[in-house]
């Protein structure tokens, strides 16, 4: 009878102030547990009779401790219905958490958690580079690593343009993802702790050719990911869902190299983009439906004080649209979709790629998740250089 | 959407105070909450936001009778007007059932009013609702500070401002002195208690 489970699911659908509502309205009493990713120690809110009384996170409890679970927009939840022997340290009201929680929130006093790009230097060597974004991988499952590498500072640990097919993960360090371009290495990214470095491109029977350089910033410790059991779970998969995930594996590469061409100031296809304007997908539009390109170009850009800033072109066999279950930061919310006049789109039966991806094994899941988030952030670099190098050109049309 | 507590058998509904910043929404409540007492279980509780402050107790109205043999709880809210407090605003008007649109008499707040009135529109349409369809009760507030002289529009016109399309119930109110405040929270409640037995009697 005790310890039992009575409630349990994801904190992205339910979140904390909605949770904390339905346990008070009926007057539960037990212990509330939420896990995250992003966290090492769960999260523990005790309840007696609807009321928090008391909660514990790491070395913090009590209200202090309830208001950092605001953050916790990602995770899973379960409440367990039992009897509470916790002394009753918070004494404010329910209904007065939840709102000061939200209002915190919203005023920037809590930190929320999530797929995060850390703006401020992770390890001494960084400090160089303040405004180069960090991207932070998940927590690394262990079932998928066959072998551990040590990396020294300044090692190269994968080269531009030579083959290779090996998938890393990043045990403990930071990576510094570079380009070569004709105006000599050009630094885009970041890489800390839960990382992956290699492409999903391996996957396939072509050998893969690598886009980028990775360096090791100080030293750098790797777990060598079985591309065997990955290799195998890629190819069980249907072919949509394959597609899918190739075409965000590239996607972040030609976003990479979108960031280089600003570098190099490359001023690209600006009348190619004018020629083109066929808005399919307009910025912070609500655009629920997945396509893939059929036939045509489609350039992915942001819009950023009035100016379009070309992000990727894509062409057929990609895919366009909501990706529903990462976030890219691109279309439809934070990018736009400028199209060639003869662009043909069929749309995807998202159910079922969600299936899919749902089943997927949490390395996968995770490689998946952690190419949206560098894409993300690798997105802010494109901006930034563009305004950088190429802004004050098309500024003076 | 109201919220069915079959535990205490109750129903759980929302009305929420809406308005532009210093309208007064919280001396609405704050009066609601010292001359209602005997209504009022447990606490109010105060969050001070930024410009503003919100809101929030639980009511329980007298004399509205019951819905399928339920009480009827009432949570009663004020939103913070920033921009910036979304997550606080997504909570309070999610699931709202009744609305009071509380817009300033003065005549230099004209233009806030109807800002606020079509923020409350977009608002309450990213959260499937229609200001048209919603419980929504306009209170023209701060109609004593006509007898200090300080200009304030008349109450045609602010009915021609705001409530030309709408056409919901209106009250001129002086959130201070009390005036015309219990009037606007009976008729919403009424309002929003004949939605929700619509709505009920439609679901069964």
């Amino acid at each position: 009878m005790h310890n039992q489970v009575v409630l349990k699911g994801n904190l992205k659908f339910l979140n904390l102030g909605d949770l904390m509502q339905l346990i008070g309205a009926n007057c539960n009493s037990g212990t509330l547990r939420m896990h995250s990713k992003y966290t090492a120690e769960p999260g523990i809110i005790f309840f007696d009779k609807g009321n928090p009384i008391n909660a514990s996170y790491g070395s913090k409890t009590g209200l202090d401790a309830v208001y950092t679970f605001f953050g916790w927009t990602e995770g899973e939840f379960e409440f367990v219905k039992e009897k509470i022997i916790s002394k009753k340290i918070i004494t404010k009201s329910r209904m007065g958490i939840i709102l000061e929680g939200l209002k915190m929130i919203d005023d920037g006093k809590i930190e929320k958690l999530g797929p995060k790009i850390l703006d401020q230097e992770i390890s001494g060597s960084t400090k160089k580079n303040p405004g180069m974004p960090v991207v932070n991988g998940p927590l690394v499952d262990y079932m998928y690593v066959v072998d551990e590498e040590d990396f020294f500072d300044g090692e190269n640990i994968v080269e531009e343009g030579r083959h290779g097919s090996w998938l890393w993960v990043l045990m403990e360090g930071v990576v510094e993802i570079r380009k070569e371009t004709s105006k000599g290495t050009l630094p885009i990214i970041r890489l800390s702790d839960g990382s992956f470095i290699g492409s999903m491109a391996a996957f396939l029977i072509q050998g893969n050719i690598r886009t980028a350089t990775a360096v090791a910033i100080g030293n750098v410790q790797l777990g060598v990911l079985d591309s065997q059991l990955l290799s195998q779970e890629y190819s069980s998969l249907s072919s949509e869902f394959k597609g899918l995930l190739m075409s965000i594996d590239k996607r972040l590469k030609l976003v990479t190299n979108m960031a280089a061409d600003y570098y190099t100031n490359r001023s690209i296809n600006d009348e190619q983009i004018n020629n083109d304007k066929k808005n399919i997908i307009q910025q912070g539009e609500i655009e629920e439906k997945l396509y893939i390109i059929k036939q045509g170009k489609a350039t992915v850009g942001r819009y950023n004080d009035n100016n379009f800033i070309p992000l990727c072109n894509l062409y057929k066999g990609d895919f366009i649209g909501h990706m529903p279950f990462f976030d890219l930061n691109h279309e439809p919310d934070y990018a736009a979709v400028l199209a060639s006049k003869d662009i043909k789109l069929r749309e995807i039966d998202m159910e079922q790629l969600q299936n899919e991806f749902q089943k997927l094994s949490s390395t996968l899941k995770n490689i998946t998740e952690f190419t949206a988030n560098c894409i993300c952030a690798t997105s802010k670099v494109v901006c930034d250089f563009y305004q950088q190098y190429s802004g004050s050109d098309s500024k003076n049309e | 959407m109201a919220i069915f507590n079959l535990k205490k058998r109750e129903i759980e509904c929302k009305i929420v105070y809406y308005g532009p910043g210093r309208c007064g929404k919280t001396t609405n409540l704050e009066y609601v909450f010292k001359s209602y007492k005997k209504q009022i279980t447990g606490e109010m509780v105060s969050i001070n936001t930024e410009g503003d402050r919100t809101l929030f107790f639980d009511f329980l109205p007298m004399g509205l009778g019951k819905i399928r043999n339920c009480d009827v709880r009432v949570q009663l809210y004020t939103v913070p007007g920033q921009v910036k407090y979304s997550s606080t605003r997504k909570l309070v008007l999610r699931g709202v059932d009744g609305l009071v649109f509380v817009a300033d008499s003065l005549e230099v707040r004209r233009e806030k009013n109807m800002l606020s009135l079509k923020d409350l529109q977009k608002n309450l349409k990213e959260y499937g609702k229609s200001i048209f369809k919603v419980p929504l009760i306009i209170q023209y507030n701060k109609r004593d500070l006509a007898e200090q002289g300080i200009p304030l529009m008349p109450v045609k016109q602010m009915n021609r401002d705001l409530n030309r399309q709408l056409k919901v119930p209106s009250f001129p109110a002086s959130a201070v002195t009390g005036n015309g405040v219990g009037t606007t929270l009976k008729e919403c409640l009424k309002l929003t208690l004949l939605s929700l037995q619509r709505e009920f009697q439609w679901a069964k």
